[in-house]
């Protein structure tokens, strides 16, 4: 079966060779998919993770810091009981200076206290006048970049620190996200909390981790809903792409199968070697994606973050795709009239 | 499966309907092979032949009669049995050789066998020894493209004979060479018939015809019907001319009178084709061709016909003066 099987992929190696590079393309294109939707749904956890607090008090009916723009008085939070909080400002900004100007979002944090992000490279904000930013920025440890025209010194870089699929997030002391964001002292968005809570303001609430992921992650659910789309039409067309292959390998072998099954071969044996043929194309064309991708993913400007299991699911949908799409052709094999192999050399 | 006894062929009779009447292109047909003989099948182009190795390799169940090889009857097989007969008992040589061109030589004739379960080396093995038998060793590794025709029907009857088939079943095995490459086919049947295979080839190449232990004309006899008398023929109304599946030997032209030309129907009704009358020929195609009567020539009335024999009726049509 196997020998029939490679044997024709060889006969027939520049169709072999132009349907897997077109098939490898598709593939590329959905390993990246993957990787884009991936980073979408990880971003915000990450970012929240970084921050490294259980909760956010906000005011109520806010689902979330970043999605929407409501301001308590700093004096609320007098009345807030907890074993560990601080006062956070979540606004946008935008980032310039010695960084190309794009826009990102403005988290203010008391220096030392809850809500400061992790740093990966320098350390974290002690005073006024300094600002950590995402490494996606461009910037290093010592620039100095413009945040709403203020001049701000880089003392540390945080990493998979970006909200709504690649703002990055540039934190800031908490005196100075207030004159940014409002231009006044006494307001801010909430606070940070962790460990028990005893009680609230009146007028606030406590929304969760989680929960603030899931509320920054609502403006992208268009996005990623297109991206599904794009994704089930690349599997479409992968499907398209193997069907086509076999299927007209089953029609030029029309006569090879008559031959075959009039000398006796069962029919499990002949659309087992077709069957072989679509899983061969597939899994090449997947095999030759995935190395395509290596080189897709950097050029994209958002970050591709392509999860582990990527690389097992993708070659098993395909293969479950190449069979679905060559039973076509394996229905042409089945219908094969034995008979025809007694037609003349013309028929 | 073994076998042990000749091929027997009572009966056989095998119909199609099309397009709403019956074609039969094996009417009541009989004969019988010894193993060690070579039996040819002798015929024009639709007498029949492939529709009768198709059922002596039970690639066809016939619509009736009976086929038996040695202890198998064929014709009643179960249709989950074919296969194993076909892979076990019959070995298949085609017309258009039908190699897979992507595999060379060994591999062609090792395919059948490592499809059918036999094992890797067993196959090859066998494979080698058959392509030694037919002279072909030294070209294993050649693929149908860079052989002769010859050799790749050589090629050919080396796969039929893989799982030592007790029946060969070869068909028009010469018709696509030159006559050196055809005989080293015959040379090869000869030696084949001499192993005690029962062995059935169709052909219309006379050039087989010395070889034949048994001919089979698949022409129908003149008792099947059909009238050969020449010259002036007078019939009262109602009365058939010739009737559909006669053999046609004769054209008519109508000197005086009404004939009706009929489809016979599967199930047994008639539908007129034509009217005919005086001044008009029918029932040309068949003598000319070679083919039996596709339809039925009924009188109409009291009809005068004249009957010639194809090559007569040429020249009238040619100087009708």
């Amino acid at each position: 079966m196997f020998l029939l099987t490679l044997r024709d992929l060889a006969h027939r190696w520049v169709r072999f060779v132009v349907v897997s590079v077109l098939g490898a393309l598709v593939f590329a294109l959905l390993f990246v998919m993957t990787g884009l939707v991936e980073q979408f749904n990880l971003e915000p956890a990450d970012t929240v993770d970084a921050i490294g607090a259980d909760g956010w008090l906000l005011p109520d009916g806010l689902s979330g810091p970043f999605t929407a723009t409501a301001t308590m008085s700093a004096s609320t939070l007098d009345e807030l009981q907890a074993a560990e909080s601080s006062a956070v400002v979540a606004a946008r900004t935008t980032i310039g200076g010695a960084v190309e100007e794009q826009e990102g979002v403005l988290l203010g944090v008391v220096p030392g206290q809850l809500g400061v992000p992790v740093v990966d490279e320098g350390r974290a904000i002690a005073a006024s006048g300094e600002v950590m930013v995402d490494s996606s920025t461009g910037a290093d440890v010592g620039d100095a970049v413009q945040l709403a025209g203020e001049s701000f010194s880089v003392v540390g870089i945080t990493t998979d620190t970006k909200l709504f699929a690649g703002l990055p997030l540039v934190t800031v002391s908490h005196d100075d996200s207030q004159r940014l964001a409002f231009g006044a002292g006494d307001v801010v968005s909430g606070a940070v909390v962790n460990g028990a809570v005893e009680a609230v303001p009146e007028g606030t609430q406590i929304v969760s981790a989680d929960d603030v992921v899931a509320a920054t992650l609502e403006p992208l659910e268009g996005a990623i809903s297109s991206i599904d789309l794009v994704r089930a039409l690349l599997w479409i067309l992968a499907a398209i792409v193997i069907g086509a292959v076999v299927y007209l390998s089953a029609l030029e072998r029309q006569r090879d199968f008559a031959v075959l099954k009039a000398v006796g071969t069962p029919n499990r044996a002949l659309l087992g070697s077709l069957a072989i043929q679509a899983v061969v194309v597939a899994l090449v064309a997947v095999a030759v994606g995935a190395v395509i991708q290596l080189f897709l993913a950097p050029r994209f400007p958002l970050r591709v973050r392509l999860p582990a299991s990527a690389y097992w699911q993708l070659p098993v949908l395909a293969i479950v795709v190449a069979l679905v799409a060559g039973a076509v052709g394996m229905r042409k094999v089945a219908s094969a009239d034995p008979a025809a192999a007694f037609a003349g050399a013309g028929a | 499966m073994t076998v042990n006894g000749p091929l027997v062929v009572e009966q056989l009779t095998v119909e199609f309907i099309h397009d709403g009447y019956a074609i039969r292109p094996l009417d009541d047909m009989s004969f019988s092979v010894e193993p060690g003989e070579i039996a040819v099948l002798l015929g024009p182009s639709g007498s029949g032949k492939t529709t009768l190795l198709s059922c002596l390799g039970g690639i066809l169940t016939p619509t009736s009669g009976s086929i038996r090889l040695g202890d198998i009857d064929v014709s009643s097989l179960p249709p989950g049995d074919l296969g194993e007969y076909r892979r076990t008992t019959v070995g298949f040589v085609f017309q258009a050789f039908n190699l897979i061109a992507s595999l060379n030589a060994r591999e062609n004739v090792a395919m059948p066998m490592l499809l059918n379960g036999v094992a890797r080396k067993d196959a090859f093995a066998r494979a080698d020894e058959l392509l030694t038998d037919v002279g072909l060793a030294e070209r294993a590794k050649h693929r149908p493209a860079m052989l002769s025709g010859g050799q790749q029907q050589r090629v050919a009857v080396a796969r039929g004979l893989g799982q030592h088939p007790p029946l060969l079943l070869a068909d028009e095995p010469t018709a696509s060479l030159d006559h050196i490459q055809a005989e080293g086919i015959i040379r090869l049947l000869r030696k084949l018939r001499d192993a005690g295979r029962v062995i059935v080839v169709s052909t219309h190449d006379a050039r087989l015809v010395p070889i034949a232990d048994k001919i089979v004309k698949m022409v129908p006899d003149e008792e099947h019907g059909g009238t050969h008398v020449t010259g002036e023929l007078s019939l009262a109304a109602g009365a058939s001319v010739f009737e559909q599946g006669d053999r046609a030997e004769v054209v008519y032209t109508i000197t005086s009178g009404e004939i009706a030309i009929v489809r016979v129907l599967a199930d047994g009704g008639e539908r007129e084709l034509a009217r005919l009358g005086p001044g008009r020929y029918f029932g040309e195609l068949g003598p000319f061709l070679g083919f039996p009567r596709s339809a039925s020539a009924r009188a109409v009335t009291d009809v005068v016909l004249e009957a010639h024999p194809p090559t007569v009726f040429r020249e009238r049509l040619l100087r009708p003066d």
